[in-house]
């Protein structure tokens, strides 16, 4: 190793131990709280503390993907223990349904909802579902993502992120600068980035050198099509603004960090198996094989901190560094000691999602109030001194939808002693394709951000999928709250269900009057049901 | 509470798309009934500017249509006839549309150069070749992203086609994002959800939406931001649609319209598109389809044109009648054309070497031809462009400048290829 790079990594790893050394006493909530605190403009803009109906189905959505069901709210709110809130978060965390959350979560973020085509569905889902319920390493999880060649079917799901890209060059490494490393780095293909100073097109090739002697074989068509790689072959490039149109070329590289020196290998014993027709080559050296450990490496700082940034941004509903993919130094993080805090803690905890973000739940910044104080209106959402409110994303909705109108209790009760999160799921996946459908980003495209086009809107609006569910059907909300005999029962039961709390109590008297003067409950309570699940207060995590 | 709706740096500058991201459908253009008296029809031309695609799916032979090259080892058993223009003549098997040449406008020297139907359609509808990393937007998602204006209720991109499901498209619009992206009426029939269900009473709708309506006012009381206003905006959008489906509804022209175009589905689509356009709907896509005809191109060109030539020349002459044509762009196109060659079974090929499409309107010079073919329509001998030049001159003649730029992700894109420009010429 040369040795200014030496130096670097020294620099690197004594920061990082002395600065968890200095703040050894104190646990990362308290940090985030500090930090956060630090950056408000006046504490009086700041939201109060959540309560507990809103920290409820808060917490319930983020880490699980549902909201509570009626019995769950009504026995967290009668509860008077003081460490009910971290003991509901513990629950969470170790339930299955934290593991299809985040299961989930990576799916979109991994695969942009592309199709499947070499990796089958329920293969990945099932890699990254176990992944979530052991709590891997998040590190090791992306090594093996990015260190898998699809050849042994035992372990072949891993390699889902390059074979259902078919390995296409750009895509690839597009996506492994802007997942991995938090550098959107696309605008450097073809020059350096015009606006991005940090991102030159050296970081481009530099992380397709690591692919450019991989290819699909047999072919890309095949869907039993595993990685293979070449001995040779340089990747080279020439900027479109030169006009010397001088070609260049990189060794793999990740940016900030050093360059790969490739082992050089005598003439004639460049190949384990050397290259013939129909035949898989395997190199005796190999660049793809340096990817995952050169991408998580830790004296890779980008990854880290686009690791946490992410799980910063799932939990808080926006980034330090925002958006999440463009760190760079003229868009520098919102709060950058904390950000380095969550960077060095994280690592210093082996990459363990399930303390990181049972760090963010237990602060006070993740559970202050969505409702903006007087005054609040001016703060900026990058200081988080009032919650974000969040859209649920398409499987937070549909489950949601399928857990209000009573579904998922009816379901529960069919399976009866049957019934785990396996059975049930498989269930309600059935009814959640339509959400997925409408209010997911286009296959292959990162999430767009939040719009609300026409056919989502005459989906709830018109929809027969939308329109089946809240027909009443034995144990759904409106058959529940229809044989109840009071209309203010009727009222909390509704509330309790569609929006994990209790009516106020203008609330409650104004539901009760219209369900009095109602020629027919049952169908109007189908459509305060409809009212209350086409509003904000719903749609959205708050 | 503030969002930060633009980014910290100025890669995500104010762009258009910026400022236009939440104005959706909303809008105005009044009246459920289609405009029937031309000055009333002059009025809204004034303002708006639109676009009509006729999409002949398959690859329509372009010796078969604008192209003819009678007599010659590749001409085939059709005449060549003349028009409306002296001197310009067309294939005898669009005897309509050969009386409207004086508002046609045809580019013979098309040279795409992809002959695999997906990615000649590409080419044609995106202007660009196919791209690993980048989906570029349909033309009918950049018109209906640049052209809308602010007052209206229907939707901007919306296609016709004759077969398969109606439904909201996500992809068509590429990097422009889903909410340009086209509506499918498949067969004219509008997406199952515009329509309110028989199952949901008006009282109902009207009584449930004033629910809805009270319990966000209440929710935004103290919890509000830029998304929730246009997730609760969005209801309202959406019942303006849905009181004007009768824009989408055929059914309600004048039958005698409907004798004129033709008693058969093109017709009835094409008849369609004229109500949508008059409506106020920024673009419309009509395809029309088999033109792969790989076997028997002339039985089937026999057919397939005689079904297309009255509808496009009744359309051509209500809107030139109307007074909208000025304001209406119109493009017959295919992904490609056929072979000069046939082949064994008196079929064409596919071939993108040298083919033609038809214009019209919109202030294009009318009643002219440019680019040219050699004697027997193998090769283009003067003035070749390909899908890049068609798309400039598109967004020229809508009154655009497609050298401008789009900013996804804050990286630039431009409009249309910047190795290409507008055909001049034909541009007034």
């Amino acid at each position: 190793m040369g040795s200014p790079w030496r130096l670097l990594l020294t620099m690197a790893l004594a920061s990082t131990f002395f600065s968890s050394k200095l703040q050894a006493e104190e646990p990362l909530h308290k940090g985030i709280d500090r930090i956060i605190a630090e950056g408000f403009e006046s504490p009086t803009k700041a939201a109060s503390p959540a309560k507990d109906a809103e920290f409820l189905r808060r917490v319930t959505l983020d880490l699980t993907g549902r909201i509570p069901s009626a019995t769950e709210t009504r026995a967290f709110l009668a509860n008077r223990t003081p460490t009910k809130r971290a003991e509901w978060i513990d629950k969470l965390i170790a339930s299955p349904e934290y593991s299809r959350r985040m299961q989930e979560y990576f799916d979109v973020v991994l695969m942009d909802r592309r199709a499947d085509t070499k990796v089958s569905r329920a293969a990945w889902e099932e890699f990254l579902r176990t992944a979530f319920a052991s709590n891997k390493p998040y590190d090791e999880l992306v090594r093996e993502i990015l260190s898998n060649d699809g050849a042994n079917p035992k372990t072949r799901a891993a390699a889902k992120f390059f074979l259902d890209r078919d390995l296409e060059p750009t895509i690839v490494t597009r996506d492994i600068s802007r997942l991995f490393l938090g550098r959107n780095v696309q605008c450097a293909q073809c020059h350096d980035h015009p606006l991005v100073d940090d991102y030159a097109q050296e970081h481009f090739y530099g992380i397709q050198a690591f692919l450019n002697r991989s290819y699909l074989f047999p072919n890309a068509q095949d869907v039993k099509a595993v990685i293979a790689e070449k001995a040779e072959g340089e990747v080279s490039f020439i900027s479109v603004f030169d006009p010397k149109k001088v070609q260049k070329s990189t060794p793999p590289l990740v940016s900030g960090w050093k360059p790969i020196v490739d082992v050089t290998l005598e003439k004639g014993k460049e190949y384990k198996v050397a290259p013939a027709k129909d035949v898989k080559p395997i190199p005796a050296y190999s660049r793809l094989e340096k990817l995952g450990a050169a991408i998580t490496a830790q004296e890779n700082v980008a990854f880290r901190r686009t690791a946490v940034n992410r799980l910063w941004a799932l939990m808080m509903g926006r980034g330090l560094v925002h958006p999440i993919d463009f760190d760079h130094s003229k868009n520098p993080p919102s709060h950058p000691e904390l950000l380095t805090l969550l960077a060095d803690e994280f690592v210093k905890h082996r990459c363990d999602v399930k303390w990181f973000l049972r760090e963010i739940a237990l602060s006070e910044s993740y559970q202050r109030s969505s409702e903006i104080p007087p005054g609040g209106q001016d703060v900026s959402q990058d200081r988080f001194a009032v919650t974000i409110l969040k859209p649920l994303s398409p499987e937070q909705f549909g489950y949601a939808m399928i857990q209000a109108t009573g579904l998922t209790d009816v379901y529960r009760k069919e399976l009866g002693n049957n019934a785990s999160e396996t059975s049930l799921h498989a269930k309600l996946s059935a009814h959640l394709g339509p959400f997925q459908r409408i209010y997911g980003s286009r296959p292959g495209e990162p999430e767009d951000a939040f719009s609300s086009t026409l056919d989502q809107t005459l989906f709830v609006k018109h929809g027969d999928h939308v329109q089946n569910l809240l027909s009443p059907r034995v144990g759904s909300l409106i058959e529940r709250a229809g044989k109840l005999k009071e209309p203010t029962d009727m009222a909390e039961e509704l509330y309790l269900t569609i929006y994990s709390r209790f009516p106020n109590e203008v609330e409650r008297r104004d539901i009760a009057e219209l369900l009095r003067m109602a020629k027919n409950r049952t169908a109007l309570l189908s459509d305060i049901a409809w009212a209350m699940l086409a509003s904000a207060e719903f749609r959205f995590n708050h | 509470m503030r969002e930060n709706v633009m980014k910290p740096c100025e890669y995500a500058c104010q762009t258009e798309e910026h400022q236009i991201s939440r104005r959706l459908f909303l809008g105005a253009a009044a009246g459920l009934a289609g405009f029937t008296a031309p000055s009333v029809a002059k009025e809204l031309s004034s303002g708006q500017k639109r676009m009509l695609v006729i999409f002949l799916s398959g690859g329509v032979s372009q010796l078969e249509t604008w192209d003819p090259k009678p007599n010659t080892d590749t001409g085939g058993p059709f005449r060549a006839i003349p028009t409306s223009v002296p001197g310009i003549h067309i294939s005898e098997l669009l005897p309509q549309a050969a009386k409207r040449m004086h508002l046609l406008t045809l580019v013979r020297g098309i040279n795409t150069a992809e002959d695999e139907h997906g990615r000649g359609a590409t080419i044609m509808l995106t202007g660009r070749r196919t791209e690993a990393g980048i989906k570029y937007p349909e033309v009918g998602a950049v018109a209906s992203n640049l052209l809308v204006t602010p007052n209206r209720d229907l939707p901007g991109h919306v296609q016709i086609t004759p077969g398969g499901g109606s439904g909201f498209n996500k992809e068509d619009a590429g990097f422009l994002g889903p909410k340009f992206a086209s509506i499918t009426l498949a067969d004219g029939k509008p997406p199952a959800d515009l329509l309110r269900p028989a199952s949901i009473s008006s009282d109902s709708d009207r009584e449930r939406e004033a629910l809805r309506q009270k319990l966000n006012a209440q929710f935004a009381q103290s919890r509000r931001s830029a998304q929730t206003d246009a997730y609760t905006e969005s209801f309202e959008q959406a019942a303006k649609v849905a009181a004007r489906a009768g824009a989408f509804d055929a059914g309600r022209e004048d039958p005698k319209a409907a004798d004129r175009y033709g008693r058969h589905d093109f017709g009835r689509h094409m008849l369609l598109a004229r109500r949508l356009l008059e409506q106020g709907v920024t673009y419309v896509k009509v395809t029309h389809t088999n033109y792969d005809t790989h076997h028997e191109n002339f039985d089937f060109h026999i057919e397939q044109l005689s079904e297309f030539d009255r509808p496009f020349s009744m359309l051509l002459d209500d809107l030139a009648d109307r007074g909208l044509l000025q304001s209406t762009l119109v493009v017959v196109m295919s992904e490609f054309g056929r072979t000069p060659r046939i082949n064994d079974r008196y079929g064409r090929d596919h071939w993108s070497k040298a083919w033609s499409v038809a214009m019209a309107g919109c202030g294009l010079k009318a009643g002219a031809v440019i680019g040219k073919t050699n004697a027997n329509g193998t090769a283009v001998t003067e003035r070749e462009v390909h899908g890049g030049h068609l798309f400039h001159t598109y967004f020229k003649a809508l009154g655009l400048n497609p050298t401008k730029n789009f900013y996804p992700d804050g990286r630039p894109i431009p409009i249309a290829d910047p190795k290409a420009a507008a055909i001049s010429e034909i541009l007034t």
